[in-house]
């Protein structure tokens, strides 16, 4: 009896084992946060490049071939995202469209060199990225540097000469924090005060009562939404009555909920968000039939992340790795959805794509 | 009365998983076969690379990196009855002394494993020394509050720790001339580091420190009339355990090439000492099942992600109240 | 803004972040004083306050309306709930553990502890709530300072509970018997107190009191999310053990001091914000170590 099962699952074993069929699929990984905090954000890149995937394989893939993805979730974090790293070149991808948070994504940047494999990164834009890329990440979102650029543009536009910045003690946001402080004080103006405000503590009154001792013409907020909606609050609670800008991190409609009527006329630095770009609305129509939400602020970029990586393989005439990199790296003015994607010798965006909203009546609106 | 009705009874009064149990603790309880058993283990785990891809190898390795840290920590709490709530500080110590130095000051990396394991005792000084008399309670505060201290201290000396965003681009080791960067090199590196630190936790174990660790933790006051230093016997436990938290992060950080504040949080210590309790205060292969248990659980059970830290913390309460000893057997007289 | 004004601003901060602190370290100071247990999960029970607050405000909002009347009731109402929360979670976790080592049930609350917090984090996602009421920031103005009747109410609120807590203390049978058997557990049992029932009794009240603080907490900040329980948790041990930790009245002085304390670090140069949390622990591990008794606490005697 034992040794008849034996025999058979020999047999089981040995028919159904993989004799490595020729490739039809092109795999593409996807490096998202899908689990916590900020799990909303990877979920909705996750679904803008799904969208991406399925529209070129209804038109027949490329090279004769289609696309399938596989996720890996690097939960905003350094070591959950080299695992995923890891998990999603043994797959054996072919190129991998990811990385939202820039604490996560930095490291897993060498896992991907070491196989060969491109990255395209449609959201995280630290100023790190710069010296420490080894060569295979391409990043579609203006980096930390452009956005600097666009809020001193901003604050001069709105006549201020002192401005108060608060950061929340993360890579993104001290980052952000210390680019612009040391560029508006090398523009001849002064930062009065910046502060720091823990992640997830509610009570800013010390923050708030040494900002408001400055009397700042402005207050400049680089870090995420959550707590920038308490910051803001607060800060009208306590009479402060300049003006506020926030950067992208906190760009999302949750802001304005969290805050309520503290958010009005306040500034928001952008990168493309669907609803303010023209050939968005059709992105917004269907993204909402397919996952039935709105898409995200990333979704945009995420989606164009997909579609290039499908055109570097086309201009390569081939799916090698090294080749699609070279491919990436030549992109001239590509036209994604969120605009134009040219790269510098250092792989990042040729020009800024930030721009700047106001929220007005509850909602984010262009700026003018 | 030998043969089968005294068996009988035996499972009738205790239990079937009792006495299950205890067979298997009796049966390792021979040092040969103990050492049988880890011979076995060692050959199986030399012999992973050759079968699996590099996701296996990061999960493993990761393990072993936690079986590192879950022994370290054992020392502490299983070996010495001490809650320490911020172990992860000195895992920090570790990580960024090896960081600053092999980045700033262009140290070799092998040369900053000795500074660091003296950063890490020097902290294990610094922290328990105060404190060490403390009640448990309050002491389980405190080293929580030199958790988060630490992990502040990290992000706000920019000059020295890089900030918030922390080091990043630290120098990967080399060893004989081999520049170690696949994840093959770092399985066996920590592989051997397993393997020293269970051969260390063993001799712990049976040394003269090690038994007047095991009367401190049965009864303070007891252990003090037969003349132990109570507060020496646990300064050299957490001592010791600060140094293999410390030696650990070095690798820690050649391996991730990047470290920053955020993985020095509350909830590493937490998730440290689960697998400690979960795995079996005081029991060395209790350690490696804890830590396994750790790494392995929200790789197979994928989707369970965000409700992992929940189930742990259930177990810990269910475990505490039903099974205090832990997973792995426990000698029972 | 002249420093007379960051005087008075800071002492107003200093208040109403000491009203939290003081709600939440009275539970902790209660429950160590009759039991010798530091309740780590009592953080968390701040936390799940807020959240109950939040649900029974949105749920109830048609009726009760989101201004003050609306919010009180929730706030009992959450209180309440919460109160039977601690006293089901001290039943089926703590009272099992009472005999066993200390370190078994400081391990059952770091588990508590968890799975609360994650409890509420896989509820919301790991989002932030918005906890939105009907008040606005009208209040009066001291010179530069603006202090709103929200920052008021509140803090009368604290105050309020704080003297009925000292009411049901030194005036009823069951303060009485709380007071008794923080002294001595086993003489009180051989004089036929129901001890379970007591320490029952205490963790409902500890828990009511955290509770409330959490709701009070969600409406004056606006939003609410899982972790909120961790660093409160911390600071209020801090505070309980400021003020002497098993004595209330000292739970009350913790706080308020406390408070006061982080607000004025926060302008001495060098500290700022971001070294702000490392003040108040340095200070609670300075305190355990050199005056573990803190201001009003006894000299405990171990007994062989």
């Amino acid at each position: 009896m034992k040794t008849t099962a034996l025999l058979f699952a020999a047999a089981v074993l040995l028919v159904g084992s993989p004799t490595g069929p020729a490739r039809a699929d092109i795999k593409v990984g996807i490096m998202v946060p899908t689990t916590g905090s900020e799990a909303t954000y990877g979920k909705d890149m996750e679904n803008a490049i799904n969208m991406a995937v399925e529209e070129i394989n209804a038109k027949g893939g490329v090279l004769g071939q289609k696309f399938t993805t596989v996720t890996g979730d690097d939960g905003c974090d350094p070591q959950m995202a080299t695992a995923a790293a890891s998990k999603i070149v043994s797959s054996g991808v072919d190129g991998v469209v990811g990385g939202y948070c820039s604490g996560a994504t930095l490291p897993t940047l060498k896992i991907y060199a070491d196989a060969g494999v491109p990255i395209i990164i449609p959201a995280a834009n630290s100023t790190k990225f710069i010296d420490l890329n080894p060569g295979n990440a391409f990043l579609i979102n203006a980096l930390g540097n452009y956005q600097v650029d666009t809020a001193m543009a901003l604050f001069k536009k709105l006549g201020a000469k002192k401005i108060a910045i608060v950061h929340q003690g993360d890579g993104y946001s001290e980052d952000l924090a210390s680019l612009t402080k040391k560029r508006w004080t090398e523009a001849g103006n002064q930062v009065v005060a910046y502060e720091l405000v823990n992640k997830g503590e509610q009570d800013d009154s010390a923050v708030v009562t040494r900002i408001k001792s400055q009397s700042p013409d402005l207050v400049f907020w680089t870090a995420y939404y959550a707590d920038g909606a308490l910051l803001i609050k607060q800060l009208r609670a306590a009479g402060y009555k300049g003006k506020i800008t926030v950067g992208d991190g906190s760009t999302d409609a949750k802001l304005i909920e969290l805050s309520g009527k503290a958010a009005d006329g306040v500034n928001a630095l952008s990168n493309p968000l669907p609803e303010f770009l023209p050939k968005g609305k059709k992105f917004i129509e269907e993204y909402k039939a397919k996952f039935h939400v709105d898409p995200g602020p990333y979704s945009a970029l995420s989606y164009d992340g997909m579609n290039l990586l499908c055109d570097a393989i086309k201009r390569a005439g081939t799916v090698d790795k090294k080749a699609v990199a070279a491919a990436l790296k030549a992109t001239k003015d590509f036209q994604g959805i969120s605009g134009s994607i040219s790269f510098t010798d250092k792989n990042l965006l040729a020009h800024s794509n930030f721009v700047v909203l106001v929220v007005k009546g509850g909602k984010f609106q262009l700026a003018q | 009365m030998a043969g089968p009705s005294a068996t009988t009874t035996q499972v009738v009064k205790k239990g079937w998983l009792t006495v299950q149990e205890e067979r298997l603790f009796d049966f390792f309880d021979d040092r040969r076969r103990r050492y049988a058993a880890y011979g076995i283990l060692l050959l199986l785990a030399l012999a992973l690379p050759r079968v699996g891809d590099n996701y296996v190898l990061e999960i493993f390795t990761n393990s072993f990196f936690y079986i590192v840290l879950c022994l370290g920590l054992n020392i502490v709490v299983g070996y010495a009855g001490l809650l320490d709530l911020g172990y992860a500080a000195f895992f920090a110590v570790g990580a960024y002394t090896t960081g600053i130095l092999t980045s700033e000051a262009g140290w070799n990396f092998w040369f900053t494993i000795p500074a660091a394991a003296l950063f890490s005792a020097i902290a294990g000084v610094v922290i328990g020394g105060p404190t060490l008399r403390l009640r448990s309670d309050y002491l389980a505060i405190v080293t929580l509050g030199f958790g988060e201290i630490t992990r502040i201290a990290a992000r706000n000396l920019k000059e020295l720790t890089g900030g918030a965003s922390g080091l990043i681009g630290i120098h990967r080791p080399v060893l004989f001339g081999l520049e170690l960067r696949r994840i093959s090199h770092y399985y066996y590196v920590f592989l051997a580091l397993v393997v020293i630190a269970l051969f260390v936790s063993y001799r712990l174990q049976n040394s003269r420190l090690g038994r007047a660790w095991r009367y401190v933790r049965e009864d303070e006051d007891a252990a003090e009339a037969m003349g132990i230093d109570r507060v020496a016997v646990k300064l050299y436990a957490y001592v010791m355990g600060a140094i293999f938290a410390g030696v650990a992060g070095c690798f820690f950080a050649a391996k991730m090439t990047a470290i920053s504040p955020e993985t020095f949080q509350f909830m590493q210590s937490a998730t440290i000492l689960m697998a400690v309790v979960l795995g079996g205060m005081g029991k060395i292969p209790g350690m490696i099942v804890g830590a396994l248990a750790l790494v392995l659980f929200p790789e197979i059970f994928r989707g369970i992600g965000s409700v992992r830290m929940l189930v742990f913390g259930l177990l810990l309460i269910v475990m505490m109240i039903f099974r205090p000893h832990g997973l792995w057997p426990e000698r029972r007289n | 803004m002249s420093v007379f004004d960051i005087v008075i601003q800071q002492i107003v901060n200093g208040l109403i972040l000491g009203s939290f602190y003081t709600l939440v370290a009275l539970g902790y100071s209660m429950v160590y004083g009759i039991i010798k247990l530091l309740n780590f999960a009592h953080g968390d029970i701040y936390m799940v306050g807020a959240f109950v607050g939040f649900s029974i405000l949105s749920l109830l909002s048609g009726t009760l309306g989101d201004e003050w009347g609306g919010i009180l009731v929730a706030m009992v109402l959450a209180m309440v709930a919460v109160g039977f929360l601690g006293v089901f979670i001290q039943r089926i976790a703590y009272r099992p553990l009472l005999s066993a080592p200390r370190l078994s049930i400081l391990i059952t609350a770091v588990g508590v502890s968890l799975v609360l917090s994650n409890s509420a984090m896989v509820a919301t996602s790991g989002v932030y709530k918005a906890f939105n009421t009907g008040l606005g920031y009208e209040g009066f103005d001291l010179g530069n300072i603006h202090v709103t009747f929200t920052q008021l109410v509140m803090m009368a609120a604290t105050v309020v509970l704080m003297v009925v807590l000292h009411l049901f203390i030194s005036r009823t049978l069951y303060g009485k018997a709380m007071r008794a058997i923080s002294i001595d557990m086993d003489a009180c049992r051989l004089m036929g107190i129901d001890v379970n029932r007591v320490i029952a009794l205490t963790f409902f009240i500890g828990s009511a009191l955290a509770a409330a603080a959490g709701v009070m907490a969600g409406v004056y900040y606006g939003s609410i999310h899982f972790f909120m329980g961790f660093v409160i948790g911390l600071k209020a041990f801090t505070a309980a053990v400021i003020g002497g930790i098993g004595s209330i009245p000292g739970a009350m002085l913790g706080g308020l001091t406390l408070g006061l304390l982080e607000s004025f670090g926060t302008q001495l140069p060098g500290i700022g914000t971001q070294w702000k949390d490392v003040f108040s622990f340095g200070l609670l591990i300075l305190l355990l170590i050199f005056k573990p008794t803190g201001i009003l606490g006894r000299t405990e005697i171990e007994r062989m």
